[in-house]
C-alpha cells in the first residue's frame, strides 16, 4: 500500500506539473492570437503616457518584435523562475498587482464555498429526512440553483437588501455584510453541484443492502445516518469541492464588478477591457495553478479516507472521474 | 463463477417501463415552454407588435401592464417585445457553443478512449488543461481575443466546455467499450470500425445527449454573463444577459431586471428538467 | 420491551392451536399498484424451519421483508398479519418494533459482498449487535464478538474483527452476517438465499453452519430460497410460491414425495440436482465417430495482477470428441474462464497447444481467427450484458451473417428466422429490443446468434446461472435437442455440478488453474478420486433419500 501510495503521488505531482506548464502555453497562444497588436493598441495609446523609451524596453522585454514560438519560449522560461512579466498598462509586477487583490477575492471566495456546503449539507439533509412533501421540494434546488447565474442573484440582493432595505452600502464594497451577500450570489450556483452529487449519495447509500441489514440490527434512523450513511455520502464530495474552484475563480469575475469589490476578478475585467495580456495570462495560469494544486491535495487525501480505494497496477481511478459529475451534475 | 442474484425485490423492469410510458407533468410544462422561446427566436413577430429598437419616449420606465406586459425601459422601449426578439440571439448562440462542445469534445473523447495508448495520455493532458482553466475565465480570453461579438461569445463558450465533453465521451467509451455485447460482437466478426459505430457510439452517446442539453442551458447562461460584461453585440442588441446588464443602472425600474432574468431562468429550468427527465428514461 | 400486559390482548383474539412462533395470515403487499405478494399465510413454530420456494418475481424476499419491516420506505404497503410470538408486527409503531428487531428477529442477507458497511471496520459493526445485549462493557463486548467469530469458525477472529469488509473473501463475510445474526440470540432467522452468492462448496458449510447454529442454539429458521433441492434438504416444512400467491404448503416429505400442484411438480421435474437422468434420450444416443473436434494439451497462461505473477490456467489438457457436451466445471476464480477464452483465441497462451477441428487456434493472426471462428462460437453467462441494448433481435441475430457477408438479403432473413424458429422463438419478437424481453427469451436470442453461421463447435459459459430453474430447464432441453439434430459440440462451463449431470458426456474438473480430474462424467461423479472433486460431489444438496424416491 505504501509504495503504491508514494506511486501515486508521484505520478499525480508529475502529470500537474505538466498540466500547469501546458495550461501556461495554452493560455498564452489562445492570448497571443489576438487580433490586434497590443503595441499600438495599449502602448501608443496615449491615456497610459508610455515615452518611446519605455515603449522599446518593454517591446525588448518580451519580443515582441519577434515570432510567436520564439516569444512563447522566453515567456515559457521566465514562468518557470516566477517572472510574470510586467503590466502594460502600470509597469508594475504583475505579480505585485496581482498580489495586492488576491486577499479580497480568496476572502469571497472561503465565504462563497462556505455558503454552498452549508446550503448543499442542509438542502440534502432535508431532502432525505424532512416530511416528503418538504424533501421532493428540496430535490428540485440544485436544478434551481443551476439555473440562476450569479448576476442575476447579485442584483436582486443589491436591489433588495440594500436600496430596499438598505442593509448595507454598495459604497462600502469590502463590509461584512456586503461580503456576505457577494459571497450567497456566488455561492449559490456553485452549491448546485455539490448538492446534487451529496443527495444522489444519500440515496444510494441508503438503499444499499448494508443499510437494511443494519436496520435489521436494531439501528434506528439518526443511528444509521449518523453511523453508516454520511460516511460514505460525503466522502466523493470532497472531488465535487475541489471541482467547484474553477467556479469559484470565473464567478469572481462577475460578482466582483456588481458588488464593486476590488480582486482578481474585476482586475480580470479591466486587464480585458485594456488589453493588459500579462495581467491576464498570470490570472489565468493562476486560476489553472489552484484549480490543479487542490484537485491535486484532494486526489492525493481521498485513498488516505476511504478505506475501499486500492492502489496499485492499472487502477488509477483513486476517486471518481471528475465529470462522471457530469452525470451525476445533470440533475 | 458463482451463481448471480436470482430474484430481485421488486420486478424493476416492470416498473420502469411504466415510467417511460407517463411523462411528468414537469416536463411537460418545460417542453412547452422551451418550445416557446423556440418560436420567439423564429418568428418574434407573431407575439409582440412592438418594434424592439424604437421606444416612444414620452412612454419611457412604465411599470408592467396589459399594454407592456414587461413594461418599458429609459427609451420607452417594449421590454417584452426587447425579450422576445432577443431570444433569437440568445438561443442561437447556446446552439453554437453547444454543437462546438459536443463536436469538438466529442471528438476528442471518442479518439482518446477509442485508440488508447499514448494518444490517450496525450489527450487526457490537454483535456486536463481544459479543465483546469476556469471556464468562464477561459470563455472570457477566448472572447476577448477573438473579439466582443455575440458570436465569438457563443464560440468561446464552445471552446469553455470541450474538456467536460471529451471527458464524458471518453468515460463512457470506455465503458461501452469494455462491454461484453461488444465482445460478443467482435466474435461475431465484426471489423473495430463496425464495432466503433455501430455499438459503441450509440450507446456512448447517451449520456452526451443528456449532457448537451443540460449544457444548452448552461451556455445561455454564460452567452448571458458575457453579455452582461459588455462582451457581446452592443445596444441595440438585446442578449437576455445585456438588456440585464442595461436594467441595472435603473434601480427604480428593477422589471427591467427582474422580467429578462424570470424567463432566462425559466428557460434554463425548463431545460435542465428535461435534460433530467432524459437521463432518468432510458 | 413492550409492556407484556398490552399485547396479550392481541393474543385472545387469535386461538391458534399451535404456539407458533412466527404466524403469517393473510399477507399481501404491494409496490405502488403492483401487488407483488397476496393472501399468503403460514405457522412456523418454535426451534423448526420452513422454506419459502419460489422463482424471482414470486415474491418470497418480499414476504421476508416484511416479517422484518424492512421494505423500501414510502414505496411497499404490506397488509394482513403478522404475528411474532404475540405481537402483531405490521401494526406496531416503529418505535415497539424496533427491540425486536436484531434482539429477537436476525437478518441474513443474500449477498454479503454488499451487506456490511464498507468505510466501517468489520469490529464496528459488530459492536452494533453486540450493544442489542445491554450491560456489557466494551471489554466483555469484544470478547463476545471474537468468541462468536470463533463459533461462526472463522480463523483469525481478531483479524476479522480489524478488517474492512473488502478484505474478506464472500465465504468469511457470510459467517461474519450469520455471526452479528446469532450474537444476540434471537428467536428467529430470516435467511434470504444466504448461499446464492457463493461457491458451491462454501454453500454446503454455510447452510451447515446455519444448521449446526439452530440446533444448538435452538433457534426457528425462515429460510428463502428459489433452490428446491437446498428446501427440501434443509427445512421442516416447505412453502411453494408463484407470482406472489402460495402455490402449496406442507410438510416437506409431503410436497416433495406427493406434490399436489401443477407448479410444484413442473419445479419439481426442472431441479437438475432431484432429475439427473432427465434428458438421457437425448444424451446417450448413438454417434457418428470422428477425429476430436477440440484438443487443448498443455495450455498454460499467466497475468501479473498487481505485480505478482498468477498462474491462472495451469498445464490444462482436455480433448472434445464431435457430437459431445464437455463440461468444465469449478468454482470462480479456477481458471475455466480463462480457458474458455484461450480456446476463442481471445487471450494468448504462454505455452501448449489448442486446436479446433484440427486446426491450431494459438499464434493466429486478427484475420485468420476470424475465419475459425465462424465455426466457434460463445454464448455468455448473463444475456443481460451480452446483447446490445440498442439492437432489435433481428440485427443482433444477422449481425454474423452480415459481418462475413453470408447470402443474399433475403436469405439471411431466412436463416435468422430459422435459427430463432430452432431456439424457440417466434418470428414476433424480431423487432423487439433486449429490453422488451425476459431473460430466458434473451438468453435464447444469444443461442440463435451463435446457430445462425452453423458452427460446430459452441462454448457455453454458464449459460442458465443467470436464470431461474423452469427457464433453465427450457434452455437446457433445446440445447440437447440441437446437438441430437445437428450434431453440434459443446464446451460447457458450469459451477452446478447436477446441471452438469444432467446433459453433459465428459467432465474436467478444474481447481486452481489445474485440471484435478476429467473422464466420463458418470465415471468421475460416481467414484471420485480426487477429495476436491469429492467435495464438489458432496456439495449437491441431497434431499432425505426417502423423499428423493418417491418423486421422479
Amino acid at each position: 500500500m505504501n509504495r503504491d501510495y508514494a506511486k501515486y503521488a508521484l505520478r499525480r505531482v508529475l502529470q500537474a506539473v505538466v498540466v500547469i506548464l501546458l495550461a501556461y502555453m495554452f493560455t498564452f497562444v489562445v492570448i497571443s492570437v489576438l487580433p490586434g497588436d497590443p503595441v499600438t493598441n495599449t502602448l501608443r495609446n496615449p491615456q497610459n503616457g508610455f515615452t518611446e523609451e519605455e515603449i522599446t524596453r518593454i517591446v525588448a522585454y518580451y519580443g515582441l518584435d519577434r515570432p510567436v514560438y520564439v516569444q512563447l519560449w522566453s515567456s515559457l522560461s521566465r514562468f518557470v523562475v516566477g517572472d510574470l512579466g510586467v503590466s502594460l498598462r502600470s509597469g508594475l509586477p504583475v505579480t505585485r498587482q496581482v498580489g495586492e487583490v488576491l486577499g479580497s477575492t480568496v476572502v469571497l471566495a472561503l465565504s462563497a464555498l462556505g455558503v454552498a456546503l452549508v446550503l448543499a449539507f442542509g438542502t440534502a439533509f432535508g431532502a432525505q429526512y424532512l416530511p416528503r412533501r418538504v424533501g421532493r421540494l428540496l430535490r428540485a434546488f440544485p436544478s434551481l440553483f443551476l439555473s440562476m447565474p450569479n448576476f442575476v442573484i447579485g442584483l436582486v440582493l443589491i436591489n433588495v437588501f440594500a436600496f430596499q432595505l438598505g442593509l448595507f452600502q454598495v459604497i462600502d464594497s469590502e463590509g461584512g455584510l456586503a461580503t456576505f451577500f457577494a459571497a450567497v450570489a456566488l455561492g449559490i450556483p456553485v452549491s448546485a453541484r455539490v448538492t446534487e452529487v451529496l443527495i444522489a449519495n444519500l440515496d444510494h447509500e441508503a438503499g444499499e443492502e448494508y443499510a437494511s441489514v443494519a436496520r435489521s440490527r436494531g439501528l434506528g434512523r439518526t443511528r444509521l445516518f449518523l453511523r453508516h450513511l454520511l460516511k460514505p455520502s460525503s466522502l466523493p464530495v470532497v472531488t465535487v469541492i475541489a471541482l467547484t474552484v474553477g467556479e469559484l475563480l470565473g464567478g469572481a469575475v462577475i460578482t466582483e464588478q456588481i458588488f464593486g469589490r476590488t480582486g482578481i476578478g474585476s482586475l480580470v475585467e479591466r486587464s480585458v477591457t485594456t488589453q493588459d495580456l500579462p495581467v491576464l495570462q498570470a490570472i489565468v495560469t493562476l486560476a489553472a495553478i489552484v484549480f490543479v494544486v487542490v484537485n491535486l491535495v484532494a486526489d492525493l487525501v481521498y485513498p488516505l479516507l476511504d478505506p475501499r480505494v486500492r492502489l496499485g497496477g492499472t487502477t488509477s481511478a483513486a476517486r471518481p472521474e471528475p465529470r462522471d459529475l457530469a452525470e451525476v451534475v445533470a440533475p | 463463477m458463482t451463481a448471480p442474484a436470482p430474484a430481485p425485490v421488486v420486478s424493476t423492469t416492470a416498473l420502469r417501463r411504466s415510467a417511460v410510458r407517463r411523462v411528468p407533468p414537469a416536463v411537460v410544462i418545460s417542453f412547452a415552454l422551451v418550445a416557446f422561446v423556440l418560436l420567439w427566436s423564429v418568428v418574434p413577430g407573431l407575439f409582440t407588435s412592438h418594434d424592439p429598437a424604437v421606444g416612444v419616449p414620452a412612454d419611457k420606465f412604465l411599470g408592467p401592464s396589459g399594454a407592456h406586459w414587461f413594461g418599458t425601459d429609459h427609451l420607452g422601449r417594449d421590454l417584452f417585445a426587447r425579450v422576445v426578439h432577443g431570444s433569437a440571439s440568445s438561443v442561437s448562440s447556446a446552439l453554437i457553443a453547444v454543437a462546438i462542445a459536443v463536436l469538438v469534445g466529442g471528438l476528442i473523447g471518442l479518439v482518446a478512449g477509442f485508440v488508447g495508448g499514448w494518444t490517450d495520455t496525450v489527450l487526457a493532458r490537454l483535456v486536463d488543461v481544459f479543465l483546469a482553466i476556469p471556464e468562464f475565465l477561459l470563455a472570457v480570453i477566448v472572447v476577448s481575443s477573438l473579439g466582443f461579438e455575440t458570436t465569438n461569445a457563443a464560440i468561446a463558450t464552445g471552446v469553455s466546455a470541450v474538456g467536460i465533453f471529451a471527458r464524458v465521451m471518453r468515460s463512457e467509451v470506455l465503458k461501452t467499450g469494455r462491454a461484453v455485447f461488444v465482445e460478443a460482437a467482435y466474435l461475431q466478426g465484426g471489423s473495430r470500425w463496425h464495432i466503433l459505430t455501430r455499438h459503441v457510439l450509440p450507446n456512448a452517446s447517451r449520456s452526451v445527449l443528456t449532457l448537451a442539453v443540460l449544457q444548452f442551458g448552461y451556455s445561455i447562461l454564460i452567452i448571458a454573463s458575457l453579455a452582461f460584461l459588455g462582451y457581446g453585440d452592443p445596444p441595440p442588441a438585446s442578449d437576455w444577459g445585456l438588456l440585464i446588464s442595461v436594467g441595472k443602472d435603473y434601480p427604480l425600474a428593477p422589471w427591467l431586471i427582474y422580467a429578462p432574468a424570470l424567463v432566462m431562468i425559466a428557460t434554463v429550468l425548463s431545460v435542465n428538467r428535461i435534460s433530467r427527465w432524459l437521463r432518468k428514461t432510458d | 420491551m413492550a409492556p407484556q400486559d398490552r399485547l396479550t390482548l392481541d393474543r385472545v383474539e387469535t386461538p391458534a392451536a399451535t404456539p407458533d412462533l412466527l404466524r403469517v395470515e393473510g399477507l399481501s403487499v404491494a409496490y405502488g399498484d403492483n401487488q407483488v405478494v397476496t393472501d399468503v399465510g403460514f405457522g412456523l413454530r418454535r426451534g423448526e424451519s420452513l422454506a419459502l420456494i419460489g422463482e424471482s418475481g414470486s415474491g418470497k424476499s418480499t414476504i421476508a421483508r416484511a416479517v422484518l419491516r424492512l421494505l423500501p420506505r414510502g414505496l411497499g404497503r404490506a397488509t394482513g398479519r403478522v404475528e411474532f410470538d404475540g405481537h402483531d408486527v405490521l401494526s406496531l409503531s416503529e418505535r415497539r418494533f424496533r427491540p425486536l428487531r436484531g434482539r429477537r428477529i436476525g437478518f441474513v442477507p443474500q449477498d454479503p459482498g454488499n451487506s456490511l458497511n464498507p468505510v466501517r471496520t468489520i469490529g464496528a459493526q459488530a459492536r452494533e449487535a453486540a450493544a442489542l445485549l445491554g450491560e456489557l462493557n466494551p471489554a466483555e463486548r469484544k470478547d463476545l464478538i471474537l468468541e462468536t467469530f470463533a463459533q461462526v469458525g472463522l480463523d483469525d477472529p481478531r483479524r476479522v474483527h480489524d478488517s474492512y469488509p473488502h478484505q474478506l473473501s464472500g465465504g468469511m463475510l457470510q459467517r461474519v452476517l450469520i455471526g452479528l445474526t446469532v450474537l444476540p440470540r434471537p428467536a428467529l432467522i430470516v435467511a434470504d438465499e444466504p448461499t446464492s452468492a457463493l461457491d458451491v462448496t462454501i454453500q454446503k458449510r454455510i447452510l451447515d453452519l446455519l444448521s449446526r447454529l439452530r440446533q444448538d442454539l435452538d433457534i426457528s429458521l425462515l429460510l428463502i430460497t428459489h433452490d428446491l433441492a437446498i428446501a427440501a434438504e434443509r427445512a421442516d416444512s416447505l412453502v411453494v410460491l408463484k407470482d406472489g400467491v402460495v402455490q402449496e404448503a406442507g410438510a416437506t416429505a409431503v410436497v416433495f414425495s406427493a406434490p399436489t400442484s401443477e407448479y410444484a411438480r413442473k419445479l419439481h421435474g426442472d431441479v437438475p440436482a432431484l432429475n439427473p437422468d432427465r434428458y438421457r434420450h437425448l444424451r446417450d444416443r448413438v454417434r457418428e465417430s470422428g477425429p476430436p473436434k477440440i484438443e487443448v494439451s498443455g495450455v498454460t497462461k499467466t497475468f501479473t495482477v498487481e505485480g505478482r505473477a498468477l498462474t491462472a490456467v495451469d498445464d490444462v489438457s482436455f480433448v472434445v470428441e464431435p457430437g459431445t457436451t464437455h463440461a468444465l466445471v469449478g468454482e470462480s476464480g479456477s481458471g475455466k474462464t480463462t480457458t474458455i477464452r484461450l480456446l476463442l483465441g481471445l487471450e494468448e497462451p504462454d505455452s501448449g497447444s489448442i486446436k479446433v477441428a484440427g486446426e491450431e487456434v494459438t499464434g493466429r493472426s486478427h484475420a485468420s481467427l476470424r475465419s475459425i471462428r465462424r465455426h466457434l462460437q460463445l454464448v455468455y453467462q448473463n444475456p443481460f450484458t451480452s446483447l446490445d441494448p440498442k439492437w432489435t433481435v433481428k440485427r443482433l441475430v444477422g449481425e454474423s451473417l452480415d459481418r462475413f457477408g453470408v447470402g443474399t438479403r433475403q436469405e439471411r432473413a431466412e436463416r435468422v428466422r430459422a435459427a430463432l424458429d430452432s431456439v424457440g422463438l417466434g418470428a414476433h419478437l424480431l423487432s423487439r429490443r433486449p429490453a422488451a424481453l425476459s431473460g430466458g427469451q434473451r438468453q435464447r436470442v444469444a443461442l440463435a446468434r451463435s446457430l445462425v453461421l452453423r458452427p460446430d463447435v459452441i462454448v457455453l459459459d454458464e449459460p442458465t446461472s443467470a436464470l431461474d430453474v423452469s427457464v433453465q430447464a427450457g434452455i437446457v432441453e433445446v440445447l440437447l435437442s440441437l446437438q441430437a439434430e445437428l450434431g453440434l459440440t459443446y464446451v460447457f462451463v458450469s459451477h452446478d455440478l447436477a446441471l452438469v449431470r444432467q446433459l453433459a458426456h465428459t467432465v474436467s474438473v478444474v481447481h486452481r488453474g489445474r485440471v484435478v480430474e476429467g473422464g466420463p462424467v458418470a465415471t468421475v461423479f460416481d467414484n471420485p478420486r480426487q477429495p476436491y472433486t469429492r467435495a464438489l460431489v458432496e456439495s449437491i444438496p441431497a434431499p432425505r433419500p426417502t423423499v428423493a424416491n418417491g418423486a421422479s
